[in-house]
C-alpha cells in the first residue's frame, strides 16, 4: 500500500478482553484489529483520517498470567455528573471504593511483540488541504519521535505499549518459531460499528506462519 | 475460542444422547404427585434415592428451569412447592403470588391442549387449594421441595409425555428475543439476554454461577445492559451451560472433574474422526488425579510414565488412543456468583501426556519420598501452614497447574513458600524438597545459558555445590549429635538451627560444628568406630566447601540445602552406621 505503514509494538503485558468473559477478564490469543487502530489513533488522529489495519505479525509466542486485583462495582451515573456540573460543585460527588469493592480475576498476555501494518483513507471531515501524503508524513514523524497524544496501550490504560516505527523497506523483527502453518483462534472482535447503534462485529482470525489477514470492517461478520 | 469448543462437545455428546436436548435439563427431584384423571390427588410418591444415609432427590430431565433471583416466574410441569401447591415454609404474600403465577402459567399453555393427562392436571390446579396440604398424603418435610406430576397408571411423568414436548418445543420458538451475530459460531441467531446457571464449582453459590454475566454497572460498556454486552445466541449458551454442568456433575462415576486448589478442573477429548474419546479421557484422569494406593492403576501409571520418558508412542500403549485427538483442560474458580477462568488449555494429547511426564521426572528424588506418584492436590497441600486446605496461596494452585500443563517453569513464589514453610515449621517432608528439587530442575533445564551444575537425583558425593554440600553437612551434624546424645533428645539442631543455617551459614555452621567436637569426644569414648566414620565424612564434605562459608544463601540454594540435607539423611551407607539413626530421622522427617 502506498500510504501504509508498518509500527512495532511491544509490551510487558497486555490485555486484549474478549467480550464474553469481561467480568473475570480473559484475553484473546492476540491483539484485536481495534486494539490496534486504538494504538496508532494515540500517534496521530484527526477527524480527516480513519485507521484501517491490513495485517498483524505476531513476534512472540502467546503466554497467560493470572493476576487479581481489587476493583468497584458501580460507575458515577451520567445523570448525577451533569447536576453536578450544572451545580457547579462537587461535594455529592463521589463513590465509596471500601463500600463497593469487587475482586476481579484477569488472565492477561506476557511479554508481546505484534507488527501491525495498515493504512488509512481520507474521510468527508477533511478540510481542503488535507492530503494522504501530509498526514502520512505526520504519523511518520511522530512515530519516529516517539510522540503521542496519550500513551498507547494493550488492550487496557494498566498496561502500556512501547512503539517504534519500521521504515519502508527495513526488515521485520525477529518471529518466534512457534507459528508455522496455520493455527485457528476462532470468532474474534473485528471492531466496533459506532455509526450503528456500536454493534460488535466479528471475523474469523487465522494466524499463516505468523500472519494474521484482517478483511475490511465490512466484510466482518455483524 | 473455549465457548466454541464446549459447543462443539455438546453436539458430540447430543449425538450420543448423553446429554439433554435444548430446553431441557438435569434436575433434582423429590416428590411425584399421582392425578387421576378428573384431577383428584391419588397420592404423593416419594421419588428420592434411599441407598444412602439420607435421602437423596432424584436428577430427572426436565423442561429447564427459568432464571430468577428476584422476579416471579414459574416453571413448566414441575416447581418447588411455593409454586406448584402455594405451600411453604416461608410465609407471606409472595407465596400466593407464585402459584398464582404457575396456574396462569399452566393455562396459558396448556388450555387449548387435547391431551388427558394435561387436563388433569388442569382440573387440579382448578380444585386445589393450599389448605388442602394435610397428612395423610402431605408431611412437613415437603415443603419447598421439587415436585413433579404423574397420570395414575402411567409410567411416564407429564412432562415426557408427547404432547408435553411439543408444547416445550412450541414455548421456546416463542420468545421475542432481538436477533445478532453470536460470537460463538458467528451466525445470526436470536441472541439470550441471561444464560442459564452452571452449578457444581465448589465454592460457588449453589444456586449456580455464571461465567459469562454484567449483573453490575462497572461490568457492562458502550451502555449496553446484560447480555448485550457479548452477543451470544440462545442456542449456544444453552449447550455451553448444559455440557458445562454435565461435566461439573458430582457422580462418583465422573472422572472428567478434579479439585486442584480452589479450582474446579474439568477436560474433555474431541476425537478426530467423531468417536467417543473415553480412552483418553481415562488416560488423562489417571495422570491428573494418581491413586493413592498401590494397586493396579498405579502399575498402570508407572507403565505409561515410563514409555512416554523413553520416547514411545501412545498408540503402542493403547491403540484407541489416537495421538491427533484434541485435548481441552478447563480450570474455574468461584467469586461469589461468578465464576472466573483460572485457566484454559487446548491441545493435543501428545502434548499433554508428555508434559505430566516431564512434570513427574522434574519431581523425582531418591530415595522416593512416596509409594505412588503424588497428585497435584497433595503438592499444595505441602505449600500450605499445617497443612490446610484453606491455607494454600490462592494463586499458586492455577499458576502450577499452567505450568505444569503448559511445560513453562514453575511459578517463584512456590520455590520461596516452600522455602518459607520448612523455615516456619521445620519439617522438610520429602514433598517439600522434591518441590523444591522441581523448580530448580525446571530452570536449570529451560535455561538458555546452562549456569550451574544439575540437580542431583540422589545423593551426590562429588557434587561441588556449597549450598548442596552444607544441607549434607548439616544433616550430619544432626546425625552425630542424635548418636551422641540418643533418641530421646527434645530438640535437635535441626528444630533450632535449621532456619539460620540454610539462610546465614556463616553465623551458625562454626558454632555447630564446634559443638560437634564435643558429641564426637563422648562418641569417641561410647563407640570408637561410628565416632570415627562420623568424623571422617564431615572432613569430606568441609574439604570440599572452600575457604570460608557463605554469608547468607539466596533462594534458590536454601532450596539446594534443603535438597542436601535430604539425600544426606536418607543415605545408605555400608557401615550399620547410618542404619539406627536414619528410620528414627525418616519417621520425624516424613509427613503427609
Amino acid at each position: 500500500m502506498s500510504y501504509g505503514i508498518r509500527l512495532h509494538i511491544w509490551g510487558e503485558r497486555a490485555c486484549f478482553t474478549r467480550p464474553e468473559l469481561k467480568v473475570e477478564r480473559v484475553s484473546y490469543d492476540v491483539i484485536t484489529p481495534s486494539a490496534a487502530r486504538g494504538i496508532l489513533e494515540a500517534i496521530h488522529w484527526k477527524p480527516a483520517i480513519r485507521w484501517v489495519v491490513d495485517r498483524i505479525h505476531v513476534l512472540k509466542p502467546i503466554r497467560f498470567e493470572s493476576i487479581r486485583r481489587n476493583e468497584v462495582g458501580g460507575k458515577l451515573s451520567a445523570a448525577s455528573v451533569g447536576k453536578a456540573m450544572k451545580a457547579g460543585r462537587v461535594d455529592d460527588l463521589y463513590t465509596r471504593v471500601d463500600e463497593d469493592r469487587q475482586q476481579r480475576a484477569a488472565t492477561v498476555l506476557r511479554d508481546v511483540g505484534y507488527v501491525v501494518e495498515a493504512h488509512f483513507v481520507l474521510t468527508e471531515k477533511g478540510g481542503a488541504d488535507d492530503n494522504e501524503g501530509k498526514h502520512l508524513d505526520i504519523f511518520n514523524r511522530r512515530a519516529r519521535k516517539g510522540q503521542c497524544f496519550h500513551a498507547p496501550c494493550l488492550g487496557t490504560r494498566e498496561f502500556p505499549a512501547s512503539f517504534s516505527l519500521i521504515e519502508p523497506g527495513a526488515a521485520l523483527p525477529e518471529r518466534a518459531g512457534e507459528f508455522e502453518g496455520e493455527r485457528d483462534l476462532g470468532w474474534m472482535l473485528h471492531d466496533i460499528d459506532f455509526e450503528q447503534g456500536k454493534t460488535p462485529r466479528f471475523f474469523r482470525a487465522r494466524i499463516v506462519d505468523g500472519v494474521i489477514t484482517v478483511p475490511a470492517l465490512a466484510e466482518a461478520v455483524s | 475460542m473455549m465457548l466454541a469448543s464446549l459447543c462443539e462437545y455438546y453436539d458430540r455428546l447430543a449425538e450420543r444422547d448423553e446429554v439433554p436436548v435444548s430446553g431441557f435439563s438435569q434436575e433434582k427431584i423429590s416428590y411425584a404427585l399421582i392425578l387421576s384423571q378428573d384431577g383428584k390427588l391419588v397420592d404423593v410418591q416419594d421419588i428420592r434415592d434411599t441407598s444412602g444415609k439420607k435421602p437423596q432427590p432424584k436428577a430427572l430431565t426436565v423442561p429447564q428451569p427459568e432464571k430468577r433471583t428476584a422476579g416471579i416466574k414459574s416453571n413448566f410441569l414441575w416447581d418447588k412447592t411455593s409454586y406448584a401447591l402455594g405451600v411453604s415454609a416461608r410465609d407471606g404474600e409472595r407465596v400466593a403470588q407464585e402459584h398464582e403465577a404457575f396456574k396462569a402459567l399452566h393455562w396459558k399453555w396448556l388450555g387449548g391442549s387435547g391431551d388427558e393427562g394435561l387436563q388433569a392436571l388442569l382440573r387440579f390446579l382448578d380444585q386445589w387449594t393450599p389448605a388442602q396440604f394435610l397428612a395423610p398424603l402431605f408431611f412437613d418435610e415437603m415443603r419447598d421441595a421439587n415436585v413433579v406430576f404423574r397420570m395414575d397408571g402411567e409410567l411416564c411423568y407429564l412432562h415426557q409425555r408427547p404432547a408435553a414436548q411439543a408444547l416445550r418445543a412450541r414455548m421456546l420458538a416463542d420468545g421475542d428475543a432481538p436477533e445478532g451475530i453470536c460470537l460463538v459460531n458467528g451466525m445470526r441467531a436470536p441472541l439470550a439476554r441471561l444464560h442459564p446457571a452452571i452449578k457444581g464449582v465448589n465454592g460457588a453459590q449453589s444456586s449456580g454461577a455464571s461465567i459469562v454475566s454484567f449483573n453490575l454497572e462497572s461490568f457492562a460498556s458502550y451502555g449496553k445492559s446484560q447480555g448485550e454486552n457479548a452477543p451470544i445466541s440462545e442456542r449456544a449458551a444453552f449447550s455451553y451451560t448444559t455440557v458445562l454442568n454435565h461435566l461439573l456433575r458430582r457422580d462418583e462415576h465422573n472422572r472428567q472433574r478434579l479439585q486442584i486448589g480452589d479450582a474446579t478442573v474439568v477436560f474433555w477429548a474431541i476425537a478426530p474422526d467423531g468417536q467417543p474419546a473415553a480412552a483418553a479421557e481415562s488416560l488423562f484422569a489417571l495422570l491428573a488425579h494418581p491413586p493413592l494406593e498401590d494397586g493396579q492403576e498405579a502399575t498402570r501409571l508407572r507403565t505409561v510414565l515410563n514409555a512416554v520418558s523413553q520416547g514411545r508412542a501412545l498408540r503402542e500403549l493403547d491403540p484407541k488412543l489416537d495421538p491427533d485427538t484434541r485435548f481441552y483442560v478447563l480450570g474455574l474458580a468461584p467469586n461469589a456468583s461468578r465464576l472466573s477462568v483460572r485457566f484454559w488449555l487446548a491441545n493435543t494429547l501428545d502434548h499433554f501426556v508428555h508434559r505430566i511426564a516431564e512434570h513427574y521426572l522434574d519431581l523425582k528424588l531418591e530415595p522416593l519420598p512416596w509409594k505412588t506418584e503424588p497428585a497435584l492436590w497433595q503438592l499444595l497441600y505441602a505449600v500450605a501452614a499445617q497443612g490446610k486446605a484453606e491455607n494454600v496461596p490462592p494463586q499458586l494452585a492455577g499458576d502450577i497447574t499452567r505450568a505444569i500443563f503448559t511445560g513453562s517453569r514453575y511459578p517463584r513464589s512456590l520455590l520461596a513458600n516452600i522455602v518459607l514453610r520448612m523455615r516456619a515449621d521445620g519439617e522438610l517432608s520429602g514433598i517439600r524438597v522434591a518441590l523444591c528439587k522441581a523448580v530448580l530442575a525446571r530452570e536449570a533445564r529451560l535455561a538458555a545459558i546452562p549456569s550451574r551444575e544439575e540437580i542431583p537425583v540422589s545423593l551426590d558425593t562429588e557434587n561441588p555445590d556449597p549450598a548442596y554440600r552444607l544441607g549434607r553437612l548439616f544433616a550430619t551434624l544432626e546425625n552425630i549429635q542424635r548418636t551422641a546424645l540418643g533418641r530421646q533428645v527434645n530438640a535437635t539442631i535441626r528444630d533450632r538451627y535449621y532456619g539460620a543455617a540454610s539462610a546465614t551459614p556463616a553465623a551458625v555452621f562454626p558454632l555447630l560444628l564446634r559443638n560437634a567436637q564435643h558429641h564426637l569426644a563422648r562418641l569417641r569414648k561410647d563407640r570408637p568406630g561410628l565416632g570415627h566414620v562420623l568424623e571422617t565424612s564431615v572432613g569430606d564434605i568441609v574439604a570440599g566447601l572452600g575457604a570460608t562459608f557463605p554469608k547468607s544463601l539466596h533462594i534458590e540454594d536454601q532450596g539446594r540445602f534443603a535438597i542436601g540435607y535430604y539425600h544426606q539423611l536418607h543415605a545408605r551407607s555400608n557401615g550399620k552406621a547410618d542404619a539406627e539413626a536414619s528410620p528414627a530421622a525418616f519417621d520425624s522427617g516424613e509427613e503427609e
